[in-house]
């Protein structure tokens, strides 16, 4: 599997080493791509021209990348790719669809400030345009990673009531499939969500199992299914048990168009909250599904 | 594992095929394009409305004779200015240059001499954006009181340093500019220009001129110049209003046809440079006179900002354009030569003639980090420092500018002479271009430095503050220098590693 990284030469950069050598199991093979903006000659930056910059930078970022490559844990193969982009974002997407990767790993900030979710311009830009999955992960996420020694140990599926839960659930069960992991499917009711009281929600609790387990059944999967209820969306969320080594895929607002990913209101809110690595999955990534 | 072989060869290529180009947007640059580039790095509104002032102070209504004789240096240093370009186009500073050429000394202050050229006209920029900020401001609500805010110095500093803080905030997440933007910056400034020129001669012509002086053909002869002093200065200012002028012949790569675009647009940049200028210079002359009083182009109240003055009685309810076009101008400016001291301060501190983390960049925007917070501090500190040392600092400051850039691009200039010496005589054309003019050029600038430097001792000159009988243009132009002797000498005994050579050698 090939898998390719937006690199920056700090801790975020190393965390999203740590997450692509995990996701992409023994033998991935990473792209460590480090972009930088074009410069253009209209910026008309005075006086004196470059004065050495780009040797300067060029320098840099050959020491850089050696320390990309020391990041990279044995069982893998690696390289560095530097490239002068006219977007940060649309950098990475071209260069993944170059080499052929199967999804764009990023590390990421503490995700909250002030309460709000906050990704760096970069992410925010993948996360609404990106038509490859995007995996994140955040300093705690990557601490428990660590303490599994940087494998992954479940994969999580986040399915919401709505159609498009198919590629999701796909998603997650070939990241399992391509470890040997155990799959979990999640279900959020939260009342906030469905508007109901607790003995309805009981009901539609045993609705929202009956789809996910015809789901499994059509795909020809197993997997733990899961309904986690709460007061609200954080309640629910919190409800969630997790392992060190595992990792959430959420799919696609409907917002997306097809095969691309656009980032959620309920994906964004759970990413303030998880404590784990997350991917997002463009809409009808793999599979073909009428639109909603 | 397999990792390390393979990867290290696929490392050195990808870095090649990504920094071989140095990133550049190759051959997309026409004639139109790079005269774009020349005027917008110039920023005639800007540089019109601070130098024009304070060089009628010094000559009077010679003042076209002084701007096209100002040019003649710049010229001259600019084709020395080509020519190392092109023998050394990784390293394009004063740093590097006058360090291969001259070694380590001569090489630092070279490099501390642009630097603190940048600082100072920074700090100029974004007082010259803050003024206009307010006089729009007041134009918008029609409260003449807002204008007058800016005299506050508790409204004034403050501000200024927000400007300030803005161009480095945007140099530090390495935002560039665009083309439209760039276009559409530079011809709103000659639209403006213009239509000032206009109605000033229309005025004239109506009899309603503050000072009608009719236009003569003397105003064009440098000769008529009282003194040499006087000429020296404004020789120094008028480097100032042409400073950028050289991006033009320096631009390579970038352009469709390396081999005529760059000749073409310096041409055409200096030609429509040269036509704003005049025309300016003879319609100020010719509308307000070089009176003292009033609307005087002489009076010491009007020197700091020539059109902040004249827009509104020439331009009547249009001066909000002009205000507009100076205020955009400026901070556009502010902003893009933010980098210059910050590139500067990096290389310096890449190759140990500063301490090691200037030369720190940000893996998240790929600029100069620790290097563009300073350069953004210092011009802050200059700012404050002369704002309250000085009752007129944007005039001390263009005229300290001077004489910082005469000496920069003096010590440049002959770092070409030295650098060519040997092979500069070869062909006929190399013994002009990389003996005869940059030598010229040079001595003229360093005459003027040393003139400039000597009568600004006197208390009487610039704005007329001093400290203790010394000119406060001398002890800021001098203090400024010498402040980078100290700190040369200082990095001598702590970091020796780039005074002995080890870092950047010097050609033999």
């Amino acid at each position: 599997m090939r898998l390719l990284i937006g690199y920056t030469a700090d801790a975020r950069g190393a965390e999203a080493i740590a997450l692509a050598a995990a996701l992409g199991g023994p033998g991935a093979h990473l792209d460590i791509a480090i972009v930088l903006p074009e410069h253009t000659p209209f910026s008309a930056n005075y006086p004196g021209g470059d004065h050495g910059y780009s040797s300067i930078l060029a320098a840099r970022i050959d020491a850089w990348a050696g320390e990309a490559l020391a990041l990279v844990p044995e069982g893998h193969t690696a390289r560095v790719i530097a490239r002068a982009v006219t977007s940060p974002a649309a950098g990475l997407i071209e260069l993944a669809q170059e080499t052929g990767a199967r999804a764009i790993v990023l590390g990421g900030r503490k995700r909250h400030v002030a309460g709000f979710f906050a990704p760096g311009t970069v992410t925010s830009a993948l996360l609404h345009a990106s038509p490859l999955p995007v995996a994140m992960s955040a300093p705690g996420a990557v601490a428990a990673l660590h303490r599994a020694e940087g494998k992954l140990g479940r994969v999580t599926a986040f399915v919401g009531t709505r159609p498009g839960a198919r590629a999701v659930v796909q998603s997650a069960a070939d990241v399992a499939a391509a470890q040997g992991l155990e799959l979990r499917i999640i279900s959020l009711a939260a009342q906030d969500a469905s508007g109901q009281p607790a003995p309805e929600r009981d009901d539609s609790s045993a609705a929202m199992r009956a789809n996910i387990e015809a789901l499994l059944a059509d795909l020809d999967l197993g997997a733990e299914i899961s309904i986690a209820s709460g007061n609200n969306l954080d309640d629910a969320i919190g409800e969630i048990d997790w392992k060190d080594g595992e990792i959430a895929v959420v799919g696609s607002s409907r917002l997306a168009r097809k095969h691309r990913l656009f980032l959620g209101s309920t994906a964004q809110r759970m990413l303030r909250t998880l404590p784990v690595p997350l991917l997002v999955v463009p809409r009808n990534h793999h599979t073909q599904e009428p639109a909603s | 594992m397999s990792h390390e072989p393979a990867t290290d060869s696929t490392t050195t290529r990808s870095l090649e095929t990504g920094m071989g180009e140095k990133g550049l947007a190759k051959g997309t640059v026409g004639v139109l394009g790079a005269v774009v580039i020349g005027v917008s790095c110039i920023a005639p509104a800007y540089t019109l409305t601070a130098a024009l002032g304070p060089t009628v102070a010094e000559v009077g209504t010679q003042l076209p004779a002084i701007f096209l004789a100002g040019f003649l240096p710049m010229l001259l240093v600019a084709l020395g200015y080509r020519e190392l370009n092109s023998a050394m186009p990784d390293s394009g500073t004063s740093f590097t240059w006058a360090t291969r050429a001259f070694g380590p000394w001569i090489g630092w202050m070279g490099g501390w001499g642009l630097i603190a050229a940048t600082i100072i006209v920074l700090s100029n920029l974004a007082a010259v954006a803050v003024d206009f900020f307010y006089i729009l401001i007041a134009q918008l609500t029609g409260n003449a009181a807002i204008a007058e805010l800016t005299q506050n110095l508790w409204v004034n500093i403050p501000t200024t340093l927000v400007f300030i803080a803005a161009a480095c905030w945007i140099s530090y997440r390495g935002m560039q500019t665009t083309k439209a933007f760039q276009y559409g910056l530079v011809a709103f400034q000659l639209i403006v220009l213009a239509w000032f020129a206009v109605a000033a001669f229309s005025h004239v012509a109506n009899g309603t001129a503050f000072d009608a002086t009719p236009v003569s053909l003397d105003w064009f002869n440098p000769l008529a110049v009282p003194t040499f002093g006087a000429f020296a200065a404004g020789v120094s200012l008028s480097i100032f209003i042409f400073w950028g002028w050289d991006v033009t012949l320096t631009m390579n790569e970038e352009t469709k046809n390396p081999d005529k675009v760059p000749g073409r647009a310096a041409t055409l940049t200096i030609l429509i440079i040269m036509a704003i200028y005049m025309i300016i210079s003879l319609s100020v002359i010719s509308y307000a006179g070089i009176g003292e009083t009033g609307l005087g182009a002489g009076n010491p109240e009007n020197q700091e900002s020539i059109f902040a003055v004249l827009a509104g009685p020439v331009m009547g309810p249009f001066a909000i354009l002009m205000s507009l076009a100076i205020l955009s101008s400026s901070a556009a400016s502010l902003q893009s030569t933010m980098v210059s001291p910050a590139r500067t301060l990096l290389a310096m501190g890449f190759y140990k003639a500063l301490p090691e983390s200037f030369g720190k960049i940000s893996p998240r925007f790929m600029s100069p980090s620790t290097a563009t917070i300073t350069a953004g501090a210092a011009s802050a500190v200059f700012y404050v420092v002369t704002r309250l040392l000085s009752e007129n600092a944007l005039w001390d400051t263009i005229t300290a500018l001077g004489l910082m850039i005469c000496f920069y691009y003096g010590v440049t200039a002959l770092a070409c002479v030295w650098y060519f010496r040997r092979e500069a005589f070869a062909t006929a054309r190399g013994c002009f271009f990389k003996f005869l003019a940059p030598l010229v050029g040079g001595v003229i600038l360093l005459v003027m430095f040393a003139s400039t430097a000597r009568d600004s001792m006197s208390p009487d000159y610039g704005s007329g503050s001093n400290i203790g009988g010394l000119g406060m243009v001398f002890i800021l132009g001098m203090g400024v220098l010498l402040l980078g002797v100290g700190v040369m000498f200082y990095q001598r005994v702590r970091h020796p590693g780039f005074f002995k050579g080890e870092t950047l050698k010097r050609m033999s």
